[in-house]
């Protein structure tokens, strides 16, 4: 009878502790947003996509940890603050959002029924309504969170339409699809729609992967039409210092920023030639640059809470 | 020997450029709906997309003139009240996918939206609605996924 018990206690610690590390916390970015990205990191069974080719698909779970899933929810949930989105780790919050605003992305260790990757996603499928998921491969990115999280935000921009942010030569011609950003003395940034692994990485406007005649406004593509997502109410209140200019958006003659404080501001041509400067207020900000010459713009910043220089494709 | 004019040399390579340049405006559109370059656009009506919803396994329907689909449903899902969705393995491409969605809105109003395409192939196309008519465009496959 004392040996029973022994067991039966062992085995119900043996359960709570499998339960304990097994399970997915429960998170969200921002819950009044009824737009809602999933991310399923405890295996799935994918049919009736235009992943199935081969029949239904049986995703293994990440396998991450609490702390790690936690980890990778931040550091994606960071890259969408500026959006009406909420980013989430609960099932039931994406069964009820919106069928037309909501898209799923799955952690899981291989991709073996698509090839080598580190995941894929079908452009702009968040708006498509069919439940299409996209996915993150975390075998190919070494296990390693901090990529695993700048995986699932370039997967997860890839279902809100945005293309590659791509390199092309004087003549338009293509160089690279991927841009992996530029190391020089204005910028150690990358585009989260280029490779977003080695620098610091983020929403860009350039030249997309269609073509050298195309821009793309990352934020804008996100932000606008079919999604519809929009931006926070309070985004200037959750900003971080080193973020806390935005390019919302930008036409030939106006630069339309959000600012988080009082900033000055320079804007210059590529060859460092000052064309204006100023004053950013506090939240919506418009620079005119219908004087400048198209081209390559360096946008810089400072005050009390930080300062930043920006490169802008004019 | 006689060597060519040099106006006359000058004349071939631009001539040749011209040709080089319209073939290549020929060959790659966009598509205003989507900003998409393609290479083909083929106009499909609501009624043969409609029948394919009325299915229920074989299907052998000419979407258009020329654009014969036949297939075997694989799969239909509906999602939330007002999405039905297909996926179709389609026998005129030998392992393409037709997968496409009905939306229908709380007027009543219906909606589709769909690919046709293999993974890793080239090409694929997409299903594109403009003005109240629906278009197949054939793209690059890269546009419609990525990795």
């Amino acid at each position: 009878m004392k040996k029973n018990s022994i067991h039966i206690i062992a085995l119900l610690m043996l359960l709570i502790h499998v339960n304990v590390f097994a399970q997915t916390p429960i998170l969200n970015s921002y819950t009044p947003a009824s737009a809602t990205v999933y991310l399923d990191f405890d295996g799935a069974e994918v049919d009736g996509t235009i992943w199935n080719e081969q029949g239904k698909i049986v995703a293994a779970p990440s396998g991450l940890s609490p702390a790690s899933v936690t980890w990778i929810h931040k550091m994606i949930a960071e890259h969408f603050k500026l959006f009406n989105l909420n980013i989430t780790t609960d099932p039931a919050v994406y069964e009820r959002a919106p069928v037309h605003q909501r898209t799923r992305i799955i952690f899981t260790p291989n991709g073996s029924w698509y090839g080598p990757a580190s995941g894929v996603s079908a452009i702009g499928s968040f708006v498509w309504g069919d439940d299409t998921p996209a996915w993150v491969f975390m075998d190919p990115l070494s296990n390693n969170a901090s990529f695993i999280a700048a995986a699932a935000t370039h997967q997860i921009g890839h279902t809100l339409g945005l293309q590659h942010q791509s390199v092309y030569d004087s003549y338009g011609s293509m160089i690279t699809e991927l841009s992996g950003g530029e190391s020089n003395i204005f910028s150690n940034q990358a585009p989260l729609m280029g490779i977003p692994f080695y620098k610091q990485a983020d929403w860009k406007n350039g030249h997309p992967s269609t073509g050298v005649q195309n821009v793309q406004s990352d934020t804008a593509s996100i932000a606008g039409a079919p999604n519809y997502i929009g931006y926070r109410k309070n985004a200037e209140e959750t900003i971080s210092p080193h973020n806390s200019v935005k390019i919302e958006r930008q036409d030939p003659s106006y630069l339309s920023l959000i600012s988080s404080g009082d900033y000055s501001f320079r804007l210059f041509d590529i060859s460092g030639r000052l064309l204006t400067q100023g004053m950013l207020k506090p939240g919506f900000n418009e620079i005119r640059t219908s004087f400048a010459s198209s081209g390559v713009l360096v946008l810089q910043w400072s005050g009390e809470f930080g300062s930043a220089t920006q490169k802008i494709i004019h | 020997m006689l060597l060519p004019h040099p106006m006359n040399t000058l004349k071939m390579i631009l001539s040749g450029f011209c040709l080089l340049f319209s073939l290549m405006l020929s060959a790659q559109k966009t598509d205003p709906s989507t900003s998409l370059p393609y290479s083909n656009k083929i106009e499909v009506s609501n009624q043969a997309l409609e029948s394919l919803f009325q299915s229920s396994d074989l299907i052998s329907i000419e979407l258009a003139p020329g654009f014969q689909l036949d297939g075997k449903i694989q799969n239909k899902s509906n999602h939330g009240k007002s999405v039905i969705s297909l996926l179709i393995r389609v026998d005129s491409r030998p392992g393409g996918m037709l997968n496409i969605s009905r939306y229908k809105d709380t007027k009543g109003n219906i909606y589709y939206s769909g690919r046709l395409m293999k993974l890793h192939e080239p090409e694929g196309m997409m299903l594109v609605e403009k003005d109240q008519h629906y278009y197949f465009i054939e793209t690059q496959q890269r546009f419609l996924v990525a990795e």
